[in-house]
């Protein structure tokens, strides 16, 4: 390999150092007009009627929208239930009753003020359990079940009554915001040809264009979406941009002008959708030597007011909802219900961090009934090659869970920690020290959820320099680099030839969503095939300037030759001497490039099929010091091993680990995103807390090898995997550093000190207390 | 709205005169712009700042009394050496409010007039039994911190009145004092708990003179004579800490009843109370903080 594993410097880094990258606000056009949105005043209510007039009277409003003034459709979403603009009721407080543009942002303000709705306040509900019962208030006329996932292996009565004993727990995890540095923003401006362009901070613009188009009832190849440069998305900026980018376009179309919209902090997090919060009833059939017997979970999933991602969410947990042991017995039911809350969709772990909590949890706590580490009992249970899943699917890879394993352990010195810290010397101090274990494996990218297929174009122009574009996009994590070091390695150039194109809707075919850990296998595997591609041009040529008809050729360090065997021959030429031969006789190097991966099948009834074409395996070690006297839980240090399959960058690879570390810190001991009867109390970062750069603990990436077939070069996933079994460590280090078993995430204060959380009944204490009535 | 940054008290008079109840004091703006954010000033406010005005930014001691402006930083305060040798409970609160971006902007007088039941530096204030200094245009008045507030951001500061120093004692070198902070993250974080302590210790041990002053457990602030009186001529040692750490919880109780915070604040006031002493002690044995 030349590139691929190297630490190349990102591809965007010189426009994020220098202020150069644009984001979507810094876009601006002459003549743009400013949005302004109204709010739900009610989390459940019918919209009577709303009274537009005095804010479209004031001078300087150009239009105020209400869902009637929709041309096309008004919803969207998987469910196709989320409302651009609230139409029959409002389901939860971050939905929008109407829209202004005016010509500035104080007017468009001011106008919001004048919009008078008429409300029937109906019953609200805001606990998914609730809501599941029978005669709790209905949110859409379907019934508050959005989905309910089953899997069915074995037989659970049977495993129980094989048990020697019997592990029950109920968790419960909490809702998070995903807390993207650059709140959402778009301006949507009318093209010269009747159509319109979008540009905006996008994170499936694929899904938003259809969105889109959809609302302004004009076709695809009317609408233009281009995909700014993002400042952060973690699976954010899916349903909640596009909601703000159709209202921005509804207002160019309504207005002829551009128009920009812009949420702030607050804007962003009372309309954004959430983490899922789950409640998880796990019963695990245990033998006194380690081994499970059986497995039942029943989960109900705050989906809030609408479906969103929630039937994928589960979907992923109810797969994985065995963690990566040997489980012959398995009975899941997985629940996801509508409440007046803000909906929830997809985030980084997408239904695995739950899960993931739980299952490790009670791993640690089946050790420690029966005497073992919890080292050794991950081993006696976890999965090996040729080992199959709860789902019925034969791991046919390298399953590497083992190995991950024992490098999290080796490297903190795991066993000896372990022991140490359950001595009666750590338990005299209040501060005591604590280490944990947790490991998981992971379906890679959509698996049975859908078609998976992502594309590609590379052109090399005439001077031998290089574009790339691609359908899967960079919001942050490096996509655009990792795509680029797959391409100069195919094409055997240096990095600096390269320039990526911006995604835009005209540009690549629809290539799915940015999501599900599927950026470098499924975005690479395309870039790699278009390289291929171009290179099979000029290899053509390559056959006629050397007159040899069969050769093969080694493109390298810039240099193409003859391959000799398996090695390298005699020099044929340079880059882009080759180059301009194939442009000399007619054969431009563009092609596009398409990977399609259908290798997954599943039966809904039983739960049973191939969900994920391939898995990755990991295992992270905590280690924290508990203050037993306040509950305050400091994570000192983190190891975190990951089998990538293969490192296209090694640097950006472990920039992965550490930001999945530093997140997944934050959703074990510190983020919530709290609500009282559907109102957001943590609106902005002052409230809402996530980890500061001197919470976050000495971190240690440890990368395994294991190229799989599918992935390009062997790539497999890190984005989610990075994350999704962080918490759950933590939890592990708490128990073992105070004999507590963390319930409920966050491990907070008041978790850690008391085992449950306390909810303020009274103003909170900082500046709405003061400002607001004392 | 206007703007005006005030060169020296004068100025500021001056402007309480001409523009009366327009005027809007900032500081460092730590409070005052977050809270524009949910409600904004009013269309005709006069923003008069005086972080920038001459007279308030000094750090100088007098004899045996230690002066510090009220426009002057917390990072200024956490840096200062004399603060450091003759008040370090207030340098060490100093430095751990907000971030290093906030403890530079923000004030020690912008702090107390904030007057939030969790600001970080009344504690140690109220445990060095400091003096507010008060200008105004009826003149200039002193008031002792502990009788600075009325209730939770209302210090008892009239129209056309600005806090324009803050004075103490200067510590003797023997007094032992701590501060201890409790918040949810280790930095940015609001207190959830803070604690100061101030006394001296005979060569046998025993206290003298403690000033013991809780954060965010009141909702007035005031230190805790039942504990102070209780520990007066004690022998410093963690049983009698821990008994006064009860004395404090009980009296959180006693003024403000069972609250949804107490479960939580019951147990870890008294021990906080316990610990902070401690500290000061020089007996505490936990692990690092």
């Amino acid at each position: 390999m030349n590139i691929i594993g190297k630490r190349e410097p990102r591809v965007d880094a010189l426009g994020k150092v220098t202020g150069a990258a644009k984001f979507a606000d810094d876009y601006n056009m002459p003549h743009q007009l400013y949005a302004a949105v109204k709010y739900a005043e009610f989390p459940h209510a019918e919209i009577v009627s709303v009274d537009t007039a005095k804010a479209a009277a004031l001078s300087g409003v150009q239009a105020v929208l209400t869902a009637k003034d929709v041309p096309g459709s008004n919803r969207f979403g998987l469910g196709g239930d989320i409302r651009i603009l609230a139409d029959d009721r409002t389901r939860y407080l971050g939905d929008v009753v109407a829209v202004v543009a005016a010509e500035s942002r104080a007017l468009a303000a001011q106008a919001i003020d004048l919009i008078e709705v008429t409300y029937k306040e109906l019953p609200a509900v805001f606990h998914p359990e609730e809501a599941l019962k029978e005669d709790a208030p209905k949110i859409h006329e379907q019934g508050n079940e959005i989905v309910h996932h089953k899997l069915r292996r074995g037989n659970v009565e049977q495993g129980f009554a094989e048990a020697d004993f019997i592990l029950e727990h109920r968790f419960t995890t909490q809702a998070i915001e995903h807390s993207y540095i650059e709140p959402e923003a778009a301006l949507a401006y009318p093209d010269e040809q009747d159509g319109f362009v979008v540009i905006g901070s996008l994170q499936n613009f694929y899904t938003s264009h259809k969105a889109i188009a959809a609302a302004l009832d004009l076709p695809l190849s009317k609408v233009q979406i281009i995909q700014s440069t993002m400042g952060g998305s973690f699976g954010g900026k899916d349903e909640s941009a596009t909601m703000l980018a159709a209202r921005a376009a509804l207002l160019a179309q309504k207005t002829g002008r551009p128009v920009k919209m812009l949420n702030s902090r607050e804007d962003s997090i009372r309309q954004s959708y959430k983490r899922h919060p789950y409640i998880l009833y796990y019963k695990w059939g245990c033998r006194y030597d380690g081994s499970i017997t059986a497995m039942e979970l029943k989960a109900i999933a705050d989906g809030g007011a609408y479906v969103s991602m929630s039937p994928f969410v589960t979907w992923r947990s109810v797969v994985q909802a065995t963690g990566p042991y040997h489980c012959p017995n398995v009975k899941t039911d997985l629940y996801a219900a509508f409440t007046n809350n803000n909906f929830t969709g997809a985030m980084r772990g997408f239904g695995s961090p739950q899960v993931n909590f739980a299952i490790e949890s009670m791993m640690d706590e089946l050790a420690e009934q029966v005497g073992k580490s919890p080292l050794a009992v991950r081993l006696l249970n976890g999965f090996e090659t040729g080992s199959v899943t709860a789902t019925g699917q034969r791991l046919n890879h390298e399953v590497s869970l083992k190995h991950a394993l024992l490098e999290a352990a080796s490297a903190s010195y795991y066993g000896k920690k372990w022991a140490e810290n359950r001595l009666t010397k750590n338990k005299s101090n209040p501060i005591r020290k604590g280490i944990g274990i947790s490991c998981a494996y992971r379906g890679v990218s959509l698996g049975a959820e859908g078609v998976d297929a992502a594309s590609a174009v590379v052109y090399i122009q005439p001077d031998g320099s290089v574009n790339v574009s691609s359908g899967i996009i960079d919001m942050g994590q490096g996509a655009q680099t990792a795509m680029s070091q797959i391409v100069a390695e195919v094409l055997g150039i240096n990095l600096n030839r390269l320039r990526f194109l911006q995604p835009d809707s005209g540009r690549v075919a629809d290539s799915g969503p940015t999501v599900a850990s599927r950026g470098t296998i499924m975005g690479g595997g395309a870039a790699k095939i278009a390289a291929e591609n171009v290179r099979a041009v000029m290899e053509k040529t390559l056959r006629e300037m050397t007159e040899q008809e069969q050769a093969d050729f080694l493109f390298e360090n810039e240099e193409i030759f003859l391959k000799k065997g398996n090695g390298k021959g005699k020099r044929v030429a340079g880059f882009d001497e080759v180059v301009a031969r194939c442009y000399a006789k007619g054969r431009p190097l563009f092609a596009s490039g398409v990977r399609h991966i259908a290798e997954t099948n599943w039966d809904e009834e039983t739960g049973q099929g191939d969900a994920y074409f391939t898995y990755v395996y990991g295992a992270n070690v905590a280690e924290v010091e508990v203050d037993t006297e306040t509950g305050r839980v400091d994570v000192t240090k983190f190891y975190s091993v990951h089998d990538v399959g293969r490192a296209i960058n090694r640097s950006m690879v472990e920039g992965q680990i550490y930001g999945g570390v530093a997140m997944g810190m934050g959703y074990g001991i510190m983020e919530e995103f709290i609500q009282e009867e559907g109102q957001a109390k943590t609106l902005n970062f002052d409230e809402y807390y996530i980890p500061t750069a001197l919470d976050v603990p000495y971190m240690k990436a440890i990368i395994l090898e294991n190229p799989d077939a599918k992935g390009p070069f062997g790539a497999k996933s890190i984005g989610e995997p990075a994350l999704e079994m962080a918490a759950p460590a933590i939890a592990n280090a708490i128990f073992n550093a105070t004999g507590k078993r963390i319930l409920n995430l966050p491990a907070n204060l008041e978790e850690v000190l008391l085992g449950k959380k306390l909810r303020r009944k009274t103003p909170r204490a900082s500046v709405s207390c003061k400002i607001g009535p004392l | 709205m206007h703007y005006y940054r005030a060169k020296n008290l004068k100025d500021i008079l001056n402007l309480f005169e001409s523009e009366g109840d327009r005027v809007h004091l900032i500081a460092g703006g730590t409070d005052v712009l977050v809270e524009a954010r949910q409600k904004p000033l009013p269309q005709d406010a006069f923003l008069l700042d005086i972080s920038q005005t001459a007279d308030l930014r000094h750090i100088n001691e007098q004899g045996q009394t230690i002066h510090i402006g009220a426009s002057v930083t917390h990072q200024e305060l956490a840096e200062s050496a004399l603060i450091r040798q003759s008040a370090p409970l207030l340098a060490q609160a100093c430095r751990q409010i907000g971030s290093l971006q906030i403890r530079n902007r923000g004030t020690l007088g912008g702090n107390i007039c904030n007057a939030s039941p969790c600001a970080d530096t009344v504690p140690p204030l109220l445990a060095l039994n400091a003096n507010v200094h008060i200008a105004g245009l009826q003149g200039k008045r002193t008031v002792p911190v502990a009788e600075f507030f009325d209730s939770p951001y209302h210090p008892l500061l009239n129209n056309g009145e600005v806090v324009s120093a803050v004075s103490f004692a200067k510590l003797e070198p023997t007094t032992r004092t701590a501060f201890y902070k409790l918040g949810r993250r280790k930095a940015l974080a609001i207190s959830r708990i803070n604690m100061a302590v101030v006394f001296k210790m005979t060569e046998e041990g025993f206290l003298e003179d403690v000033r013991l002053a809780p954060g965010s457990v009141f909702p007035a602030w005031h230190r805790v004579s039942e504990a102070e009186t209780f520990l007066e001529n004690k022998k410093a040692q963690l049983s009698v800490f821990e008994e006064a750490g009860k004395l404090v919880a009980d009296k959180m109780i006693a003024i403000s009843g069972r609250r949804w915070s107490t479960p939580y604040k019951e147990p870890v006031v008294a021990a906080l109370v316990k610990r902070t002493l401690a500290i000061a002690a020089g007996v505490y044995k936990g692990g690092k903080l």
